[in-house]
């Protein structure tokens, strides 16, 4: 545990001892304070319903930015070989990891909680659909870190490892959409890979068992095919 | 201390190691000889499990490493090739990263790293980056990180390569102070090295180990003076081509 919490805290503190965590914050920060404000501008309705969806659509191609290092970089500068000679287990590797990113990713959407303030200062948002919206984006945002870390554990190469994930995060987001183009009985798996279904309940405040196991099966899964891949050296 | 009962290690059909077995007692220092690429870095990432062998047993203090691996990286320590570093870390904050996933106690972390600093003669540099050291410190900081949690098997690949000839005894004279306390695995190309800090020689050659013997013995069998001329008559250099 305690070594999980080491290997986390090592990750964090990487994301701020290079530029890129600075640059992603602002730029990123700045696009979704720009749709902010035009969803409220257009709909004149205190809800971040709008914004929300935005925000999702954003993290698909900002979350393998955020993850393409984490094991790429150790296997290219060959740190992996330190760390996999320290009595430390996989899983305490692959746990720290996936929580050092995953507050990152945290730390950034907890700056958007901002929104909500604004919109309860004008006006009397639904509180209820906010909080499991923003609940929802959350889980949302650490199965797409799970994905992100799972590419990275399969290459040295961050640029292989980032578009490994965008292929995987765009099927999965866009799941939907293939739904005219497969057979009947294989559309109640192809809807509930989706994302975007999941994603959509959490928004107008609906906590289903169903969602629920949707994101934390799916950060199980790829936790442990992550473990697998290390633990079998697969680059 | 160290046994190795039969191991061999294939990539894909390339066999870099043949059936190699050796014992290597508690305090004694061995050398590790062989051309480039004739599988002692292989040798020593499977003593360090960081590689699993295809085939065979490697037991470090009565324990199987494949069976028991954490508890024996515990007294493992390693210097890998290429020393290994997060470039943006300070070597202060390296050390600690490495004393917390080598169980070192939470108290004792600070007393060890001002050990390993001083010991390594790296206190001057102890706030700079890492990315920022020469060669010669990035070794150390690499042999720091190793001995950190007094292991009592210290394995260490090429702990003089890249050195100054100052660096390299400083090196020296940090192996020899850990001699008797430790068992030492060093492999070196620097052949007159070997000979003043190892008291046993293992030669390898295309993945079989050709020689083990002490260096006394060595010598007087091949009937050389020094290890450079054991180690060209066991590796004749293959005749040049010459392109005009």
């Amino acid at each position: 545990m305690t070594k999980t919490l080491a290997i986390a805290q090592k990750e964090l503190s990487a994301y701020f001892k290079s530029p890129v965590a600075y640059i992603i914050l602002v730029a990123i920060i700045t696009v979704f304070n720009i749709f902010f404000y035009m969803i409220i501008d257009q709909n004149r309705e205190a809800t971040l319903r709008d914004v929300f969806a935005v925000m999702e659509f954003m993290f698909v191609f900002l979350v393998p930015l955020l993850t393409m290092r984490i094991f790429a970089e150790e296997k290219a500068s060959g740190t992996m070989e330190f760390l996999m000679t320290t009595p430390t287990s996989n899983t305490s590797i692959v746990l720290g990891k996936y929580l050092g990113s995953f507050l990152f990713f945290s730390l950034l959407l907890g700056m958007t909680v901002v929104y909500y303030l604004v919109i309860e200062y004008f006006g009397q948002p639904d509180r209820w659909p906010i909080v499991t919206g923003f609940l929802g984006l959350w889980l949302e945002g650490g199965l797409f870190v799970a994905i992100g870390i799972l590419t990275s554990s399969w290459t040295r190469s961050q640029v292989a490892a980032a578009i490994t994930s965008y292929a995987i995060l765009f099927l999965v987001y866009f799941s939907a959409s293939f739904i005219p183009y497969v057979p009947e009985t294989f559309v109640p798996v192809v809807r509930y890979i989706s994302t975007l279904t999941h994603a959509a309940n959490f928004s107008v405040g609906l906590i289903t068992l169903a969602d629920a196991v949707y994101y934390l099966s799916g950060i199980g899964l790829c936790l442990v095919l992550t473990r697998i891949s290390v633990e079998n050296r697969l680059w | 201390m160290v046994i190795v009962q039969n191991i061999s290690k294939h990539f894909g059909k390339i066999e870099a190691l043949k059936n190699i077995s050796f014992e290597i007692g508690r305090g004694e220092i061995v050398g590790f000889l062989g051309k480039n690429g004739a599988g002692k870095t292989t040798l020593m990432r499977i003593l360090t499990s960081y590689l699993p062998p295809t085939a065979g047993k490697v037991l470090i203090a009565g324990q199987d490493i494949e069976k028991n691996s954490l508890a024996i990286r515990r007294k493992i320590g390693y210097l890998p090739e290429n020393p290994p570093f997060y470039q943006n870390m300070t070597v202060r904050e390296y050390l600690k990263f490495a004393a917390r996933l080598k169980d070192i106690p939470a108290r004792d972390t600070r007393v060890r790293i001002d050990k390993v600093l001083d010991d390594c003669r790296l206190l001057y540099v102890q706030n700079r980056l890492i990315a920022h050291l020469s060669k010669g410190y990035k070794q150390r900081i690499g042999i720091a990180q190793a001995i950190i949690h007094e292991p009592e098997v210290l394995i260490l690949d090429e702990p003089t390569s890249g050195l100054d000839p100052v660096q390299i005894q400083q090196v020296r004279n940090l192996i020899k102070d850990i001699e008797h306390k430790r068992t030492v695995l060093l492999s070196t190309h620097i052949l007159p090295e070997i000979e003043l800090i190892a008291r046993r020689i293992l030669i390898i050659n295309r993945g079989e180990l050709i020689r083990d013997q002490s260096l006394e013995g060595l010598l007087k069998q091949e009937g050389a003076a020094t290890l450079e001329e054991v180690f060209l008559k066991l590796n004749p250099p293959q005749a040049q081509r010459i392109d005009d």
